[in-house]
This record gives C-alpha cells, sequence and structure tokens, in this order.
C-alpha cells in the first residue's frame, strides 16, 4: 500500500472516532459544537504519557481516554439541563476555552536532553512514541482500525441494548421518555462521558502519527466538521459518520487535481443531500428497513 | 355554507378522522360534540388548512378548500378560534386584533372594526394597552375571538371555547356567540359542553373516534345521552 | 478609576456592533427557530464585495457599505433558499449543518476571488481621537456606535410599528396562532432572515471600516462573536441581543486591560458558560421577560 493511502485511511480512523463522538450526542438529541475539546484533551494527555513521562502507548492512550471521559463527565454536569440551542453553545464555549487555555498553558519536562510538553501557542512538539518504537505507518494504520472496529462493534452491540433502545427514546423526545420512566437526564451524562472518551481516544492516536499538536488545531472549523460527517452519514447507525468522514476526506484526496475548488462542490453538494436526506444518507428509517426480520 | 365530505385525516399510520361528513349552513349555529380525542380539534385544524387531509373533500360557498393554504383560506372568508385560545401573549391587546386584520389592507376599515370591537368586548377597551399574556382566561377567550373576528370572516370556527374557563365566563362566551349570530355571523363548533352548546345550537352532530354518529338538531336526542356520548363516547363505542 | 471609564467608553463602541451581531442571529432564531451557521460567511462575502469596489472601482466609504449590504442580502438570499426553505420545518438540525457546509463553500469561493491576506476597507474616518480630562474618544468609532445605535432603533420601530414587525412578532411568539391569522410564516421568515443578513452586513461594515481593513477569518470571528452576544443576553431575547452585545465589548475591552490581551476571550467564554448555567439557558424568542 503506497505512503499516501496510508496517511488518507489513517486520518480517516481518527476523524471517524471524532465524529462518532458528536453522532453519539445527537442520538440522544444533543447537538454538540465542542468535541474538538476532548479530542484536544486526548491528545495532550496521551502526549504527555508517552512523551514525557515514557509510558507505552496502550497505556497512554488509556490516561487519555480517561481524561477524556472524565472531562465529558464534568463539563455534562451543569449543562444538561440546557436544551436545543443553549447547550451547543455551552459546548462550544468550554471548547474555545479549552482551547485558549491551552495556548497559555506550559508545561515542560527535560527528557533524554531535550524539553518537551505542551509550550503554549508552540504547540506539543516531539510525540514520537510510534517512530521510536519501530511501528511502521502500516503498523499503526492497523492499530487505528482495529480500535475503531472494536468501538464500531461494542456500539453495534449497545444499540441492540436496552440502553441504546432507550438513548434513541430520549433522542426522539426527552420529555416522552422521561414521562415513561427513563432517565433521561442520567443517560445523556452516560453518553456525554462516553462521547468525551471517544474523542480523547482520536486525540490520542491522532498526537501519535502526527507526533505534533498544537491549539490551533481544535478550533470550531474540527467541531462543527464532526457534527457535520453523522449528519451526511446519517443518523440512523454508527456506520453514519464513518460514510460521512469517508466521503469528505476521501473526496477531498479524490478531487486533487481540483482540490482549490473543494469546498466549493463539496459544501454544496451536502446542501442538496440534506434537502433530500434531512437525517443523513443511512437515516433512520432506511437501517429500519434494512434490518427487518433480523433480531 | 361549509361542506365536509367524506374527510379522513391522519398523523402519520394514525387516522383521527375516518371519513366525516358534517355541514354548517349560512346564518345558523352548528355545533359538534364530542369526547377528548374524537377528533374535533382533527377537524378544526383540517379546514382551516393546518393538517392535510388523505381523501374527501371541504367546499366553502361551493369553492374546494383542500389544497389551499391557511393564508388563503383565511382570505376566502374562514376564521377559527383555536383551543385554548392562543393569543400572542407579549403583545397588546390591541396588536393581537391587528394582527387578526393582517390580510386586510385598509387602514380607515380596520380602524373601525377595532372600535366596534371595543364597543362589543368593553372590557378589552379597557386592557387595550395591556398584553395579552397578562389578561385572565375568560378575557383571552374574548380577545380570541376578536381577534378571529377582525379579518371579517363569513363563517367563524370555534375549537372548545368553552375549555378550562368558570361557569360564569362560560355563559358569557355562549352569549357572544349568540349575539354574534344574531349579527349575521354564521358559526360552527366544536364542543365538549354539550349543556352550553344545545342551548344556542340550530343544528348539531355527534363524533366518537373519528366519526359522526349522529345527525340532528337540539331535542331529538335527549340531552342526558348527548351529554353522556360528548363527554365519554357511547358504550358501543 | 479612570481607566475603567476608558475601557467600558471603547467597550461600547464595539459592543453596538456586537449587538447588531447578534441581532442578526436573534431575528433569524426568533421568526425561523433554526441557527444560521453561514451568517458570518455572508457577511464576509458582504466585506469582501465592499473591499473589491474600493480598491478596483474606487468607491468611497459609501459606495463600499452599500455594495457590501448588497452582496451580503445577495449571499443571504442563497443561503436562505438553499438550506432553509428548502428543508421542513422539523430539519433544524439539517438546515444548521447544511449552512455549515454553504459557510465552507462561501469562505472558498471568497478566498479564490480574492487570495490576498488583508484588503483595505475604507476607513470611517481619519480624524484625529479627541482628548478631554485623560479620556480620549476617536471619533470613528463613535460613528460606528451611532449608526449601530441608528440601526437598533430602526430596527424597533420597524418590529413595533409596522405591519411587517407585527407579524414577525406574531410568529416569533405564536407561531400556530399567526398562521391562523393568515400570516405565513415561511415568508416572514424569510424577509427577516435577509434583513438580519443586511444588519450583519452593516455591522461588519462598521467594523471593518473602524479597522480600515478585511481578512478572511472575519467570518468566524464576527459568527462566534455574534453567538455569544446573542446568548449572553438570553437566547433569543431582542433587548437580551443588545445588551449581550454591549456586555460583551465592555467585559473584553475590561479583561484585556487588566488581565491582559490573551485572556480576553477566555474571560467572555468563561462569563458566557457561566451565564448559560446560571440562567439555565432558557430560549425565550423575543418575549419580553
Amino acid at each position: 500500500m503506497d505512503e499516501f493511502l496510508i496517511g488518507v485511511l489513517s486520518n480517516i480512523g481518527l476523524m471517524s472516532l471524532l465524529a462518532l463522538s458528536a453522532w453519539l450526542l445527537l442520538v440522544v438529541g444533543e447537538i454538540s459544537f465542542g468535541q474538538q475539546a476532548f479530542f484536544a484533551l486526548g491528545a495532550y494527555a496521551a502526549g504527555i504519557a508517552t512523551a514525557l513521562y515514557g509510558w507505552p502507548l496502550p497505556l497512554g492512550l488509556f490516561a487519555g481516554v480517561v481524561v477524556g471521559a472524565l472531562a465529558g463527565f464534568a463539563v455534562a454536569i451543569p449543562t444538561m439541563r440546557l436544551t436545543g440551542l443553549a447547550f451547543a453553545i455551552a459546548t462550544l464555549a468550554f471548547a474555545e476555552l479549552m482551547r485558549l487555555l491551552l495556548q497559555l498553558w506550559v508545561f515542560q519536562r527535560e527528557v533524554d536532553g531535550e524539553r518537551l510538553g505542551p509550550n503554549a501557542v508552540e504547540g506539543f512538539r516531539g510525540v514520537r512514541w510510534v517512530y521510536d518504537h519501530d511501528l511502521s505507518a502500516l503498523g499503526y494504520l492497523g492499530v487505528i482500525w482495529g480500535i475503531v472496529v472494536v468501538v464500531l462493534a461494542a456500539l453495534f452491540l449497545c444499540e441492540r441494548s436496552r440502553i441504546g433502545l432507550a438513548c434513541r427514546a430520549v433522542g426522539a423526545d426527552a420529555e416522552l421518555a422521561e414521562a415513561q420512566g427513563l432517565p433521561a437526564a442520567r443517560l445523556k451524562i452516560l453518553v456525554a462521558t462516553v462521547a468525551g472518551g471517544l474523542a480523547a481516544l482520536g486525540g490520542g492516536l491522532y498526537v501519535h502519527l502526527a507526533t505534533y499538536v498544537e491549539p490551533q488545531h481544535f478550533s470550531i472549523m474540527l467541531g462543527v466538521h464532526a457534527l457535520a460527517y453523522g449528519l451526511i452519514g446519517g443518523l440512523g447507525t454508527a456506520l453514519g459518520p464513518i460514510l460521512g468522514v469517508v466521503l469528505d476526506i476521501g473526496l477531498l484526496e479524490a478531487l486533487q487535481e481540483i482540490a482549490r475548488y473543494r469546498m466549493i462542490v463539496f459544501g454544496g453538494a451536502v446542501a442538496v443531500l440534506l434537502i433530500l436526506r434531512p437525517r443523513g444518507l443511512l437515516d433512520e428509517a432506511l437501517v429500519r428497513r434494512l434490518t427487518r426480520g433480523k433480531p | 355554507m361549509l361542506r365536509v365530505g367524506d374527510v379522513v385525516t391522519a398523523y402519520g399510520q394514525l387516522e383521527a378522522l375516518k371519513g366525516v361528513s358534517v355541514a354548517a349552513e349560512s346564518g345558523k349555529i352548528t355545533c359538534l360534540l364530542g369526547p377528548n380525542g374524537a377528533g374535533k380539534t382533527t377537524l378544526m385544524m383540517t379546514v382551516t388548512g393546518l393538517l392535510k387531509p388523505k381523501r374527501g373533500s371541504i367546499a366553502f360557498e361551493g369553492q374546494e378548500l383542500v389544497g389551499l393554504s391557511p393564508s388563503e383560506i383565511v382570505a376566502r372568508g374562514v376564521a377559527l378560534v383555536p383551543e385554548n385560545r392562543l393569543v400572542f401573549p407579549d403583545m397588546s391587546v390591541r396588536e393581537n386584533l391587528e394582527a387578526g386584520a393582517y390580510l386586510r389592507r385598509k387602514p380607515a376599515e380596520i380602524a373601525a372594526d377595532l372600535d366596534r370591537m371595543f364597543e362589543r368586548f368593553p372590557r378589552l377597551k379597557e386592557r387595550a394597552g395591556q398584553s395579552a399574556g397578562t389578561l385572565s382566561g375568560g378575557e383571552q377567550q374574548m380577545l380570541a375571538v376578536a381577534r378571529a373576528l377582525m379579518s371579517r370572516p363569513r363563517l367563524l370556527l370555534m375549537d372548545e371555547p368553552s375549555l378550562g374557563l368558570a361557569p360564569l365566563i362560560v355563559e358569557e362566551i355562549f352569549r357572544i356567540v349568540a349575539e354574534l349570530n344574531r349579527d349575521g355571523t354564521s358559526i360552527f363548533l366544536v364542543e365538549q359542553n354539550a349543556h352550553m352548546a344545545l342551548k344556542v345550537a340550530h343544528h348539531f352532530y355527534l363524533i366518537e373516534q373519528g366519526r359522526v354518529t349522529f345527525s340532528g338538531s337540539p331535542g331529538q336526542l335527549a340531552e342526558d345521552e348527548v351529554i353522556q356520548r360528548a363527554y365519554l363516547g357511547s358504550k358501543r363505542g | 478609576m479612570l481607566d475603567l471609564i476608558q475601557n467600558t467608553i471603547d467597550g461600547v463602541m464595539i459592543g453596538g456592533a456586537y449587538a447588531l451581531l447578534a441581532l442578526g442571529f436573534t431575528l433569524t432564531f426568533g421568526v425561523m427557530r433554526r441557527l444560521n451557521l453561514a451568517f458570518g460567511a455572508i457577511v464576509l462575502c458582504g466585506l469582501y464585495a465592499g473591499a473589491a469596489a474600493h480598491q478596483a472601482l474606487g468607491w468611497g466609504l459609501l459606495g463600499s457599505i452599500a455594495a457590501t449590504l448588497a452582496v451580503a442580502v445577495a449571499a443571504g438570499l442563497y443561503v436562505e433558499r438553499l438550506c432553509f426553505r428548502a428543508l421542513a420545518e422539523s430539519a433544524s438540525i439539517a438546515a444548521m449543518v447544511s449552512s455549515f457546509a454553504i459557510w465552507m463553500q462561501l469562505e472558498e469561493i471568497a478566498a479564490l476571488l480574492m487570495p490576498r491576506r488583508t484588503y483595505a476597507y475604507p476607513a470611517l474616518s481619519e480624524a484625529r481621537p479627541w482628548e478631554w480630562a485623560g479620556l480620549s474618544l476617536r471619533p470613528d468609532q463613535l460613528a460606528m456606535a451611532a449608526v449601530a445605535l441608528g440601526a437598533m432603533a430602526a430596527l424597533g420601530w420597524t418590529l413595533r410599528r409596522t405591519r411587517f414587525g407585527l407579524a414577525a412578532r406574531a410568529v416569533a411568539t405564536a407561531p400556530l396562532a399567526a398562521r391562523l391569522a393568515g400570516i405565513e410564516p415561511a415568508r416572514i421568515g424569510s424577509a427577516m432572515f435577509l434583513l438580519a443578513c443586511g444588519l450583519g452586513g452593516l455591522a461588519g461594515a462598521l467594523i471593518a471600516a473602524v479597522d480600515s481593513q478585511v481578512t478572511i477569518k472575519f467570518g468566524m470571528w464576527a459568527m462566534l462573536k455574534g453567538l455569544v452576544a446573542m446568548t449572553l443576553g438570553g437566547i433569543g431575547s431582542i433587548p437580551g441581543a443588545v445588551i449581550g452585545g454591549l456586555a460583551l465589548g465592555v467585559i473584553e475591552s475590561n479583561a484585556q486591560w487588566y488581565l491582559g490581551a490573551e485572556w480576553r476571550d477566555i474571560v467572555a467564554y468563561g462569563l458566557l458558560f457561566a451565564v448559560l448555567y446560571w440562567r439555565r439557558g432558557r430560549e425565550r424568542p423575543w418575549t419580553n421577560s
């Protein structure tokens, strides 16, 4: 496989995790403009763990997930009683705060005679675990997609469980679900926690691929892209956000000759698609039709 | 004047009206009585164009209303006083009335009608500058009626005008209904309060579970039975 | 104390423009209950048109502002047709994402046509600041605040005193009752959308004229400022948008002075988060409360 393709597929895998994170909240009926904050937290936490303290990659990723999930939980507690636009803007405010604070944060250590660690707007350089351990690009691609497949499998299991059904019910009509005895608020907090962890996982994988991040990467653009992927691909299944990522990044690379006009074509195509399918390509109705008859 | 023929209206798969045919005569008060969930409000929303029927026809003065927008139907002379009054709470009483005359273009006529409304509903005049949300339930109901009248309808539709109001206020509302009719407005109202409705109606229908189950004039059916069926539906359902 | 007064004056000046941006969001949200993420990009298109007219045709301040308004409204018409009117009422998330996609599209078109980093915009006034008792007042900022105030007064008059304003308030506060009165929410919504784009264009023109320049980042900046100001004052409230805009201006200028430039936005976002938490972020479209 050539390097270029590996790079594209790796990016698709990473962005899929962020897109799934935004999609999870869409399933319970909340719009988040701020999942990029957890992506950033995961990147910084995992990077610090491996580059500054010499932890192995799996442990570093795990640390990132824990930080992301805790942050997701901590943000969910005060914001879950907000609805609609207020929730979306609260998540935006949080994410921008996080980004601005990262722009100020300096936390450096001497490692093998080199100062490493987050350095405010300069960013965080030298997260080289993957290269130091001779993991090939193809091998790391395998790691990324192995994780994506495991995450997807887990989400599919959840989708069929009682929790999955409850989440769909809350997303369709939170008040009705609550009237039927479902703990809507607690479910949303749970989902926000998981979503924070998922985004952080993507961030942890990202920083080890790129070896370098800076706060500027985690602007609202990234978050709204993640949100858009879910809606383009479809809200009906966890494959929806992944389809959205594939369409966007895939198209970006496929249309390299006309890359300068990419957003002109893609933006217009998305707008037209949403007119035809307001809940995405793989929407709930289609998914129901495809899976009818199966348990 | 209004002829509803075999109308079926559905919410998704669920048919709320299963082939309803009713008629309202010019110059008369026609009542449609029935319990909650029988399809009364659905019928009102279908006639005013807020809901599209799956099939059937709605003719007003010989012209088909199905397929027209709510605004076109108001322009033809059909106005609805909606359930629960639905005034514009943050607008003044006067502004509420002006909004009712939205489709009319002649300021002088609108001003004259405004004066007429204040004459008929003196309490609204007292509160002309107050926001409608601060009015009592009865006053809001009068405002909703007056607002509908501001479009100069030839047929006034009313959706449960007695809902949630104290008995004395209900009596006043029905006195106004009778008065409006005496002054020449045709009225088609849906109600659960059969006792009051039968006092003013010239003709009435019973609707139960999306079907019309009786049509006749007051007195043709024992009032007890009407009340029973209007509140609870008949036992055979 | 003098610093505080000076900062507050400066904050109120820029706050007037923020208020117009916030009103742009509030007007659309009130009547349509939807968020137009392309708002900043629409303003950007207008500003680029104004800058192009200035550079290529030598137009002055008024000509550039006129070009800005015209193109902002035209871009608004495009977004409204494609992302809002074509979608069902219930598809509010789809409309938002669709407007995001068009934001990207418009910004890329702007960057393709005018690829430089900055473009000159005619200055509002080059008169020197007035000094008085240790305070200074920039005439161009004062002009910006005055025009913003005038625009808000005109908007208030339109909403209070015209048939269109009456209908718009009816749609915003009780859409079903409005339809029963013969008002067509879709038409009112379209008109309000374009009016909002015009106000956004005016706000953008004022800010660009004070800075004498415009960059491609203006779109995102304007969108964030508008959203934050709208939310600070209470989502959907018209007086709230004005208060939110002024408050944001005053907070920013004081935070910048006392804490440093890097803390300016941190304080603003922190406060926004706190306000949402404290007021429970209820949406109250156009109500008096």
